[in-house]
């Protein structure tokens, strides 16, 4: 095959070529090549102009405009998500408890350091309540975690297109 | 990855695990759109779309923390909205919406009808062409339907195709040759 000839795609199992050309996905060199081979070859000529006709019957097809509360109902979708999550880390231990995979000695010492921490916290330690257990300490963190997650959520809602933006969109 | 060649949205992504939400809304304004109209034209159906979009969007900032940009972020994108619609069309749910499909192309018809409407002869052919081309869509094989979509309105190339349907790139050529010559059977008489 010379440089400026290209052998029928349709032949040589390359339509994907042809499709690509009519879609515009070709670089100009190989559009070149195609078109020289599209004007001789009658085949590749029919398949082409009617791929074409296919292309802008698709173009013709408008997208639907996008519903003002989308940004709203997915905002509520993720809050509520990320609510449901922490409540599940936060009684995870109660859940094995009740379900009995845990035994009588971590629910004790978790309740012992619930105490602690409601302790702590009533007294108004100047110092943050000492971490009795690490439980404590793992408990705090999941609730700092959550706190943020919640915050999040506020930024979310801040963060939702007004009425012009939306417009826009 | 050098972060160097870490395109743009998986630079947000990047920060959006970190607890970026901002990096987020800046994604969600960008794909809001072309995950809606890619859902639309799957399941032809406006509100099941759009909560499947969400659904979308939603299961993107729940999996934050575990991303990593191994691969473009539209591929990640959109390989979520293929699962979903794919899932919808296979549990069929599809079915039940067929009812709401004539209703809503009726809608859509009225609608264009009084938006625009030049002549009522011009309107009619409009109308009847906007019908069978949704019509060519519908009756494409689910998997064939979202290559078209994405080849079409996406314009991704045949390998991001794959990697979004998980397939060979030689699957996605063949899908697409087969999808375009059932859409050039039925649509290749609105010539001119
Ligand atoms: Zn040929």
């Amino acid at each position: 095959m010379s440089p400026n000839t290209m052998s029928c795609p349709l032949q040589s199992g390359n339509a994907d070529v042809l499709l690509s050309y009519c879609a515009h996905m070709l670089d100009e060199e190989r559009t070149e090549l195609i078109e020289q081979h599209v004007a001789m070859c009658a085949e590749c000529f029919a398949l082409a102009e009617e791929q074409k006709t296919v292309w802008a019957a698709l173009d013709g097809w408008e997208s639907e405009p996008i519903s003002a509360g989308f940004d709203n109902a997915l905002f509520a979708r993720i809050a509520a998500a990320e609510r449901s999550s922490a409540w599940e880390q936060w009684t995870a231990p109660v859940r094995q408890w009740l379900a009995g995979d845990i035994g009588w000695k971590p629910a004790l010492s978790v309740g012992v350091a619930c105490l602690t921490l409601v302790v702590g916290i009533y007294l108004q330690n100047p110092a943050r309540p000492v971490a009795a257990t690490p439980t404590v300490e793992i408990a705090a963190q999941e609730l700092e975690q959550a706190e943020r997650a919640l915050e999040d959520m506020e930024m979310l809602r801040q963060l939702e297109p007004t009425a012009d933006e939306e417009k826009r969109l | 990855m050098a972060v160097a060649t870490i395109e743009r949205d998986a630079e947000l992504m990047l920060r959006v695990r970190e607890g970026d939400i901002e990096s987020f809304a800046v994604l969600l304004e960008k794909y809001r759109g072309p995950v809606v109209h890619f859902l639309h034209r799957m399941i032809l159906n406006q509100a099941v779309a759009e909560e499947l979009a969400q659904e979308v969007f939603l299961r993107v900032y729940r999996s934050r923390a575990n991303y990593e940009p191994t691969a473009k972020f539209t591929t990640w994108l959109f390989r979520i909205a293929s699962h979903l619609a794919l899932n919808h069309i296979r549990d069929g749910r599809h079915e039940r919406n067929q009812a709401s499909l004539d209703e809503e192309i009726g809608e859509g018809m009225e609608r264009q009808v009084a938006s625009r409407g030049p002549s009522v002869e011009q309107t009619l052919v409009r109308e009847s062409k906007f019908v069978e081309i949704r019509r060519a869509i519908q009756n494409l094989p689910a998997k064939q339907r979202a290559a078209v979509l994405m080849h079409k309105y996406e314009e991704m190339e045949y390998s991001q195709i794959a990697a979004v349907l998980e397939c060979s790139e030689s699957a996605v050529k063949s899908l697409l040759f087969r999808a375009y010559e059932g859409l050039r059977a039925k649509l290749a008489h609105l010539a001119g």
